[in-house]
Parts: C-alpha cells; structure tokens; sequence
C-alpha cells in the first residue's frame, strides 16, 4: 500500500529540495565565485585560484575516502589521526629516502584502516565507535613516534609539496588523478556498485550474497591510504612533520565536504563531484572570510549555516 | 523477523591487537631519520645564560613571606617538590619548560615528582591531589586554567604545602591560596614585537597579526601589548588583517597563503608565537617571495625561529622564556628559608634579532 | 429497518501529486455500524484514500463529512481525536515504550497530582487487551512481544479511544489464523456497537467472511460499490482488475495451473538434519529438479528459518545441505548461491530490494560478478540481462534507471526475481512470494512459479495463502514448531489435509475434500 504514497509523493517543494541536495553546492561554488570576483581584489588571477587548489588539496582527498566510508552507512572519524600518523612515519623513515618512506606510511595506513574494518565488519562494531578508538589512540601513537614538530629538508619531499608540471602544482594534479580514479570506482567498477547496495541495505546485500566483510574492509583501508596521501602531502608542503596539529579536525572538514556535496549519511549514494565540489566551497567561503579580514568566529558560523542547509535538503530525501 | 546474524569472529580481536603490537614494534625498531646536524647541538643548551632573569620589582610591590602564608620551614634540600605540568610535552614551550625544572631539581638534589594533565583540566586536577598523596612539601603548577582550583587549594592548605604557579595564573589570593606567581607579562611581549615591527618596517605601510588559538589569554594580552605600541609609537602603521593560525605551523602558513594574494602590498607579519612564524616563511617562500621581503615578528625563541632569523626569512623573535626551573627553586628556598619573596615574579624575557640571533642560537630552545 | 444516519460521507475527492492522478472524485459513505470493504489494486488509489481521511494529505477537491459536519483534518491526530482510528499494515506504535504505555499514549491516566497512574493504566490495559484474547506483561516494552500481537495492541488501542470510524489497513498481514479470529471477533463487536470499520485486504476470504458493503477502487476512480454479497468472487476479482470475466474464471484463481510437474530423477536439493537453536530441529526437505514443494506451517512454524538454513543466511548447529550430489560447505549466503541456491526473502523491503538503486543495478546485484571483467562492470552484459529480464517477467518501471524503492510492491519482487533467475539457478527458495502484491501482479508471480519448474527447478514455496500453497505445490512438507509434522502428496495435497496436519489431528476416514476454488 505504501508504494503508492512513494511513487506520486514528490511533490514540489521536496523536489526543490532534491534538486538543493544534488546541485546546491554547485550553485553555491558558482555564487562565492560571482560574489568574490566583484568584491575581492585580485581573486581572479591564477595565483590565487592556485593557492586555493592547493590549500584545499588535503581536504579533497580524504573526503573522497570519506565519501565511500560514509556511501556504506558509516563514517571514519580517525583520517586526522592517521593523518598526523603518516607525518610521523614520514620523518622517521625519511633517511632511507622518499620511496622507501612512503612504503612505511603506506602499511601503516593500511594497518590503521584494516583495524577500524575489522572493527566494523567482523566484530560488528559501530563505525562511529571503532573509528573513535583510533581517533584518540591514532595521534597518540604519532606523538609517540614524533613527540614535536620536526623540519624536513628531502629534496624529493620538498618538491612533491611545492613543485609542479606545467604551472600545475602536484598537489592538485594529485587530488584531480585521486577523485577521478575513486569516481570511477565508485561508478564502473563491480566494487563501486557492491559498496552502495552494502549502504543502501545490508541486510538485502549479505542476502544477495555480496562479499559485505570484504568491501566493509576495503573501504576502511582506501579510506585510511587516502588520508595517508593527504598527511604526506601536507608534510611535504609544510616541509615539517607536525604530528600535534596536522590533520585537527580533519575528520570534520571532510565530513562537512561529503555532506554539503550531496552524499546523504544515510549511505547508498555517493557523489564525488558534489564532494570535491563541497570541499572547495568550504574553502572558498573560508578564503572569502579571510580576505576580508572578517573575525575568525565568522568562518565557523558561516560554515554552520552552509551544513544546516545542505542537512535541510537532505531531509526532504532522507525517508524512502 | 531473523535479520542475517554477523557471526563475531573471535579471532578478529586477537588479530588487532596482534597488529597494533606489530606496529608498536616496527615503528620503534629501524627507523631512520633525516640526518640532523641541529640534533647535536640541543642537547648542549644548557647554557649559564639562558637563566630566567627577574624584573626589577618596582618599590612598593607586594611580598609574602612563610609567617604571613603560615606554613612551617622546611631544607628545601630534603623536600620532595611536586610540579604538575599543564599540556603534554608536544611543543618546544612545554618540553623545555619541563627539562628545565628537572634540570634544577637534579642539580639542587632535590626530590622531584611530575604529572602531565594532557591538557585536561579534571586530570591536572586530579594530578596534584595525587602529588599531595605522593608526599609532596612543595608545590609547583603550571596551570591549564585559571579558575576552578579551590578543591586543591583547600587540600594543599590542609597540609601547609605551598605553593608556585608558573607561566599561568590561578585566580586565588596570593601569599594566601598560593605563594608567588612566575611568569612572562606577555602584554609586555605584545610591546616589544611592535617595537621590533616598527624598526623593520620603519613605521610605515600594513602589517597583518596571526592571532593565537581564539578564547586564550596569551593570545589577547600579545594582540594587546601589538596593537597598543603601534598607536602610540607608529600611527603610520597600520594593523589590516588579523586571522588566526590556532598557533599551528600549517594553519599559519593556509592564512599566510590567502594574505599575501588579498593584500600584495603587506609589509609585515607580526606571529603570536613562532609556529605561526614559520607558517608564513613557508608561504612567502611558496609564494616565490625574497627573504625578508615582508617582515615577519615572531614571539617565543625557539631555536627554528632564531635560525630564521639568521637564513633572513625573520626579523625579530621577542623570546617567552621556559626555563621557569631556576627561579622556580630559587624562590621555593628562599620562601622555606623565611625570606621574604615576591607574590608576582616577573621575568624579563629576552630578544632575538640580526644583530644577535647568530651568537645567541644556542640560548634557544 | 430505516437506515441509520451517515457517520461519514465522501464526494467528490480529487488528489493530484505531480504526474498521479490517486483520487479522482470518489464518493464513499459509511453507515454506523457498517464494515465496508475496501479494495483495489496496488495504485488504485485505497492508500491516498485513507490518508486523506485521516489527515495526512489534503484533497484537492470534494468534501468530507463527518458526522454531519464537514472536516478538514491537518494531522492524523486532529482526525484521531474527532474520532477516526487508523491500524496501519505496519505496527507504528513506539517499541522501547511499554505495552501499557503505548495502549494509553497521549491519552494517560493520572493521578490527582498530575503524574502518571501506572496502577491504573496497568490494570485498565491488562483488561483492555484480554478482551481481545491477548494475555502478555503490559509492564514489558512492546518490541518483546510478536508481530502478531503487538498489531492486536494497536488495535486495542485504536478501539479504545471514542471511534467513531476504524480504518483498517491490511489488519491481518502478519497475525496468525487464530489472531485472525479474535480480530474478527472485535470487529463484530465494534459493529453492534455501531462504529463502522473500513477493511482494506487482499485476502478475499476475509472480506467475504467479516465485510457487508464493498467500494472497489481503480486508477484513482470508484469504479463499484454496493453489498459485498451480490458479487462472488470472481466479480469482485475482475472488478479490480478491469478485466473480462470469462478469462478470470477460465483461468480459476490463482495462475497455477494444479498440475503435477514432471518430478523426475535425483534431488536437485536435499537438506537434512537442519538444526538452529530455538528455531529448527532436525528438518529435512529433499526437492527434485521441476517439482514445487511447498512448506506448509504457522507463523513461527519454522519455514521462513528453514529457507534461510538452506541459503546459508542462518548458522547451523548440524545438518547438511547437498546441492546437485555435492555438499555445500561453508555454510555461507555466497557459498550457497554459487553453488545454485537462491533466496527470495520474506520481507522484501529491507532484506530483498536495495531501495535507492535503480532496477538495473538491483537486477545485476548477485551476478555482478559474472557480468563483469577484472573488476569493472561491462555495461553491455548489464544491458543484455536487464533487458532480458524486464521484458520476461514484464517489470513496470518509467525506465531502467528509477529507483526500486519507487516501484509498486509486484513489481519489486519481480525485479527480485529477476535477480535471481539471472543467476541460473538451480533451486528456488520463494518466501511468501506473493505477499502484500496486487492481484495482477501474483498471477504472473504464479505462472511464473509454473514456467520455472517446467524448465526443470527446483522450487521450494512458503505462503501463508492456503490457496497459493495448495495450488502452487506438487508436495507439502508441513512444519511445526521447527519439525516436520507430516507431508501431504499426490491427491492429499488438499486445503483439509493441511488444515488437519497442522493441527495435528490424524485426517477423519472418508472426509470429503474439499475443492481449493469452491466457487
């Protein structure tokens, strides 16, 4: 009986708020760059569209990760820490050179992501709880390796952070080649559409006989190696490792990135094009702010309400 | 209905916890750093003259001695000190500031017993009701807060312990609640980085701040000391762009980042504290930017700033001195002794610039 | 006898939602006392009907009179308080709460201080729901009771408040046949009482046994109404469904066509010993290739955990499961589905569909990987299964892409079944594959069922339909609190016989059966 109600139930106003909910973040991204090219002196020069690329490089990246965790109904609240995990495998490591290094970070990410899914896959346990674990326990185990900020001075490193082929910084060809690859996935690949049946209902999945472990698994590890990539790019922007601050509130941004980009928390659907999207909106709102010189206090408030909005329009879409 | 049961595999505990073991193991076991020539010369830090100095006290001020406090005298040489440090040693301030007080305690031959409150104000707490239990005849605190300390207070009375804070004040009645109160001014500090940014500048043309974590009184009282020498000394410079870099290296160098693009003109960058600093030198050098072509003031001396200095990228680093251990002591024997000790210490903090960042190096933490 | 007064009057109502046209300018009246019978296809509109009644949507025209005055209800609970009860198909009452709190929400007794009488209410609640037959703890939280009983909760809850009008939206999906009796016995209560009941269900038996007045819906339209009694079934069947009477009697009443398949050779699946604590003890059930077993039982018999042993869903304690002469280890889902077993899970909506997918995608999900090369989905061999399965079990939907949540209940275990048959498989375990679907839309479920076994599955079938059971399967295996009680087969397989082997009495000597369709 209900399916009647589902089929004639959108009426106008949840359609305007399913369109919020899918093109919102691209309409807003279009209006801060209206909004800024009139008011904010020398916003379009390439310079600056590079600076803000690169300083939202990071964020991109492990919202991608985080898009897929949350495209499985969960959420990974440990990408800060493992962040500021591989900055301080990083520094430790960086004497065998930068391949090497990166090897180390590599299985220790791989490592960090493997716990948070058997946590969540096998032991049954709730991602927001296993991922908590490794939130705390994860900078704590960074702050171990590297109690203080340490300069690093690898060449290699140095130009992975600052260099760039063609007047594009890596960084950005980077976090570009990364949301192409994770779109792909998540849009051609037999895995992509064994992840979203997962989030939409897993009970159904399990029943259809999907692999539910195995991708629950692989996705918290694709998560923890995506936000490695973003803790070593940071480093090597930084040219420092930073174990204590790197990646604060990490796990928040991409979040808020995922969220406002049109990936509902409810899992089933992901939309990378609206997540990278949401991540440059937040840093273009960010960037307004500051070059505006407007209180610090601003930004939060400001980024409350683009979260409230984005929270409104999926609401209208939550129910099915 | 039956939903589909995830039969918990019981091995998937023992295999986690396996691997955080593994990587316990790997992670202390062959790791290689970068080579660090700057390793060897910290350990050589300890410096005759890297000792806190006293301000002068103005006539006047107030003191306190062991018969107004009302606890008894004590050989500070067969005391046991307690210190109860505020955050987790994760940032050269607090590393140096703890080393310091070991240090003395060591050369002092006094007993020392330390607790670190991870920045949690329940567990700092908590910390010195313990370092009472421990014994403890004396007690240094460097508090996380200000407020909220009669339930220690109260307890240290009970048992005639005095007490010094350091680097932070607890809002209580001296000479009463606790004997003295160590510390930088830093609204002073505020002063003198506008000082050092109106030499470098020649006190003219814009300057941004890079504020401290927002709701910390170290970060209103350096923006204060700023921005009210720059009135009074400098009406020419003026103050465009305050953001804050939550005192984090990266945060500096984001803000830095989005200055420099807005405003191409900026002439100087005064940092609250050193992290920030670096911050922005990473900016201006992504930013293709000549060494000191924005001048940039920093407080606190740590020794990546000072070298900053001497490379070209800094001009000026006010010092906030850590090393609390020798004034900390000094003060705690003469209290015990019957002398009659100053309620508020002041330190006088010293300063980094071209003319002495190269020789004074070593004297930074 | 003059006609008591109206108790409430439609005419006229009209809603749109964009594309739909639900209601187009039905009437219905409601006499005090009357049980009227309400029914129609899925989308014929009964459901926007009864939540424009009740408040939840407006009309877009035409009035409603209610008691002689006109209404216009906002929310559920305006309606509810002027009295108009409602009893949803599903139970949505509060499951944390207890059962005494959830019989007495928003309308509490209390005590002189304005607190809570729990004394009271305790006491009031016990009554209340042992006059409908239910004996449980009514200090316990709901969700400890059954499905069965705490919908006989929302019912005493719904009587218990002054109705006027009790609505009724498919009351009986999920009570037992003797839960079935006590509501019945409810409603003839409520009728002497002089409350009238609007009855929505599929079950025709229950229309005819407990209704007077029936209004069928169609398209949005009303297109019969008058006393139940003068239209038989077949009729009423062919009222709904707009179609010509002599093709639905011709065909009888379901689409399977009662004939034994050729059950031949070697057992395609042969479970034995099944154990899960609490659940099954020892079931065996053996299904050779083309032949339809049915499994008969109560609810909570076993079938559903039967079905779901076989496909490796639920962990067992002991027993085996040997599919084509090879056993199958592991005992998990894709274990049991690569080696030919697939499940059609009784509750469709949230352990069948995955809503937010499109039908394409739901229809690829098991054989993904078969369709797919090195990990990447050819999009082509997608297309060729999807295509092939939309046009074979006739799937509506506005196109490939929309969304299975969005579709009707029918075509939404079709697209199940396409699933399914995508997969080749060589055992179908079909769990109550007609529940809660239109009329339409079972007979092809059930023809279907005929066409697969013909092609030489094997197909293990639970329904609650006696009907369906009966016609549909070639052998009965009858389950009873997790144990086979008998097994009915050849002439046997009778509605009698079933009835008897679940209640355990030995058939009576000479009983004449009595015929599935015996009108």
């Amino acid at each position: 009986m209900t399916e009647t109600a589902l089929r004639t139930a959108p009426f106008d106003k949840t359609r305007v708020l399913a369109w919020l909910q899918s093109y919102g973040v691209y309409a807003g991204v279009a209006m801060l760059l209206i909004v800024n090219t009139v008011i904010t002196p020398h916003f379009l020069t390439a310079e600056n569209f590079r600076t803000q690329a690169v300083q939202v490089a990071p964020v991109v990246i492990v919202a991608l990760g985080m898009a897929l965790v949350i495209g499985t109904e969960g959420v990974d609240l440990s990408v800060g820490a493992v962040m500021a995990l591989a900055a301080s495998v990083t520094a430790l490591y960086l004497g065998y050179g930068l391949l090497p290094a990166l090897l180390v970070v590599a299985v220790f990410a791989a490592g960090a992501g493997l716990a948070n899914g058997a946590l969540v896959a096998f032991v049954g346990v709730q991602p927001i709880v296993a991922t908590l674990a490794l939130m705390v326990g994860g900078r704590g185990i960074a702050l171990v390796l590297l109690p203080q900020l340490q300069d690093l001075h690898n060449p290699a490193l140095a130009s992975l952070g600052s260099g760039a082929v063609a007047g594009i910084p890596y960084l950005i060809l980077i976090a570009a080649a990364l949301a192409l690859l994770i779109a792909f996935v998540v849009r051609r690949t037999t895995f992509g559409r064994q992840l979203l049946a997962i989030g939409d209902s897993r009970p159904a999945a399990q029943l259809a006989g999907l692999p539910v472990r195995r991708v629950l698994v692989v996705v918290y590890v694709v998560c923890a190696l995506l936000a490695a990539v973003a803790g070593v790019l940071a480093t090597a922007r930084l040219q420092a490792s930073d174990p204590t601050s790197l990646g604060n509130l990490m796990e928040l941004s991409a979040i808020t990135a995922v969220v406002v980009g049109g990936t509902p928390l409810t899992g089933g659907r992901i939309s990378i094009g609206g997540t990278v999207a949401g991540a440059v909106l937040i840093q273009l709102l960010t960037a307004t702010l500051i070059k505006h010189d407007l209180p610090p206090s601003w930004t939060q408030i400001a980024q409350a309400i683009v979260i409230v909005c984005a929270v409104y329009a999926a609401r209208g879409r939550g129910k099915r | 209905m039956q939903r589909t049961t995830h039969r918990p595999r019981l091995l998937a505990r023992p295999v986690v916890v396996a691997l955080a073991a593994a990587v316990a193991l790997t992670a202390s076991a062959c790791t290689k750093s970068e080579d660090d020539a700057s390793d060897d010369k910290r350990s050589s830090t300890a410096a005759a003259d890297t000792e806190q100095k006293v301000v002068t006290p103005k006539p006047g001020s107030k003191s306190c001695t062991i018969d107004a406090y009302g606890a008894e005298k004590i050989d500070l040489k067969n005391a046991t000190v307690g210190f109860s440090q505020s955050e987790k040693e994760a940032n050269p301030f607090r590393i140096a500031e703890t080393q310091s007080l070991k240090d003395e305690a060591g050369k002092r031959g006094v007993k020392l017993l330390t607790a670190n409150a991870q920045s949690q104000f329940s567990k700092q707490i908590s910390d010195v009701q313990d370092l009472l239990a421990k014994g403890a005849d004396l007690l240094v605190i460097a508090p996380l807060n200000s407020d909220g300390w009669e339930p220690v207070l109260r307890a240290a009375a009970a048992k005639k312990v005095p007490i010094v804070t350091i680097d932070r004040k607890i809002n209580a009645t001296p000479c009463k609640d606790y004997v003295s109160f160590i510390a930088s001014d830093f609204v002073e500090q505020g002063r003198r980085a506008a000082d050092q940014m109106i030499e470098a500048t020649g006190g003219k043309g814009e300057v941004a701040i890079l504020l401290g974590a927002a709701g910390n009184n170290v970060t209103t009282e350096r923006t204060k000391g700023f921005k009210e020498r720059i009135a009074e000394k400098a009406p020419d410079l003026k103050v465009v762009f305050e953001q804050t870099g939550d005192f984090a290296r990266e945060k500096g160098q984001q803000v830095t980042e989005q200055l420099i693009q807005s405003k191409p003109g900026i002439k100087g960058v005064y940092a609250e504290n050193d992290e920030m600093g670096l911050g922005a030198v990473a900016a201006l050098k992504g930013a293709g930017k000549k060494a000191g072509a924005v001048k940039i003031v920093t407080v606190d001396g740590t020794r990546n700033a000072v070298q900053g200095i001497v490379d070209g990228w800094i001009s000026g680093v006010v010092e906030s001195n850590p090393r609390f251990g020798p004034l900390a002591f000094q003060t705690l024997d003469a209290f015990t002794k019957g002398e009659e000790v100053p309620q508020d210490v002041i330190i006088e903090d010293g300063a980094y610039t071209g003319d002495n960042a190269k020789q004074d190096i070593g004297k930074a933490y | 006898m003059a006609p008591p007064a109206e108790v409430l009057a439609v005419r006229g109502l009209s809603k749109t939602f964009p594309g739909v046209r639900a209601l187009d300018g039905v009437d219905l009246t409601l006499h005090p006392g009357e049980v009227h019978a309400l029914i129609g296809e899925n989308g014929a509109g009964k459901s926007t009907l009864i939540k424009v009644l009740t408040g939840v949507h407006r009309p877009d025209a035409g009035d409603i009179t209610f008691q002689g005055r006109p209404v216009a209800f906002s929310t559920p609970m305006e309606a509810q308080k002027a009295g108009i009860s409602t009893i949803y198909q599903e139970v949505n009452l509060i499951p944390l709460l207890s059962v005494a709190r959830n019989l007495f929400l928003g309308r509490e007794p209390r005590t002189r201080l304005g607190l809570l009488d729990f004394g009271r209410m305790h006491r009031e609640a016990d009554e209340a729901l042992r006059a409908h037959g239910v004996r449980v703890d009514v200090r316990q939280p709901l969700r400890t009771l059954g499905v069965g009983a705490q919908q006989m909760v929302a019912l005493a809850r719904a009587v218990a408040t002054d109705a006027r009008v009790v609505i009724m939206d498919e009351p009986t999906s999920s009570l037992e046949p003797r839960e079935v009796e006590t509501l019945f016995s409810v409603i003839r209560r409520l009728r002497e009482s002089g409350i009238a009941v609007v009855y929505v269900s599929h079950r025709l038996d229950e229309l005819y046994a407990v209704c007077e007045t029936v209004t069928v819906l169609r398209d949005g339209r009303r297109v019969h109404h008058g006393r139940l009694a003068d239209l038989d079934r077949l009729g009423l069947v062919s009222t709904m469904l707009g179609r010509d009477m002599g093709e639905v009697r011709s065909e009888g009443l379901t689409k399977f066509t009662g004939d034994h398949h050729a059950a031949a050779g070697e057992p395609v699946l042969q479970a034995t010993g099944l154990t899960v604590p609490h659940r099954l003890h020892g079931v065996s059930v053996g299904i050779r290739p083309g032949e339809v077993v049915g499994l008969g039982g109560l609810l909570g018999s076993g079938r559903t955990e039967t079905a779901k042993a076989i496909s490796g869903a639920l962990p067992l304690r002991s027993g085996d499961v040997v599919v084509a002469g090879a056993p199958l280890r592991g005992g998990s889902t894709p274990a049991a589905i690569r080696a030919g077993i697939s499940l059609l899970p009784e509750d469709r909506k949230s352990e069948g569909i995955v809503p937010g997918l499109s039908v394409r995608e739901n229809i690829a999900l098991a054989a993904l990987p078969r369709l797919s090369r090195f990990g990447l989905v050819s999009e082509a061999r997608v297309d060729a299964v999807v295509d092939t399965f939309v046009r074979r079990l006739r799937i509506k939907a506005s196109s490939p892409h929309q969304k299975v949540g969005e579709l009707s209940g029918g075509n939404q275990q079709k697209v199940l079944l396409a699933r399914w048959l995508a997969m080749n498989p060589k055992v179908l375990l079909l769990d109550e594959p007609t529940r809660g679907i239109d009329v339409g839309a079972k007979a092809e479920v059930q023809k279907l069922v005929d066409e697969l076994a013909a092609d030489g599955l094997g197909v293990l079938l639970i329904s609650s339909d006696l009907e369906e059971l009966i016609e549909g399967s070639d052998r009965v295996v009858v389950l009873k609190d997790g144990a086979v009680v008998g097994e009915l087969t050849g002439d046997d397989v009778t509605e009698d016989k079933l009835m008897r082997t679940i209640a355990g009495d030995p058939p009576a000597p000479g009983a004449v059966e009595v015929a599935a369709t015996d009108d």
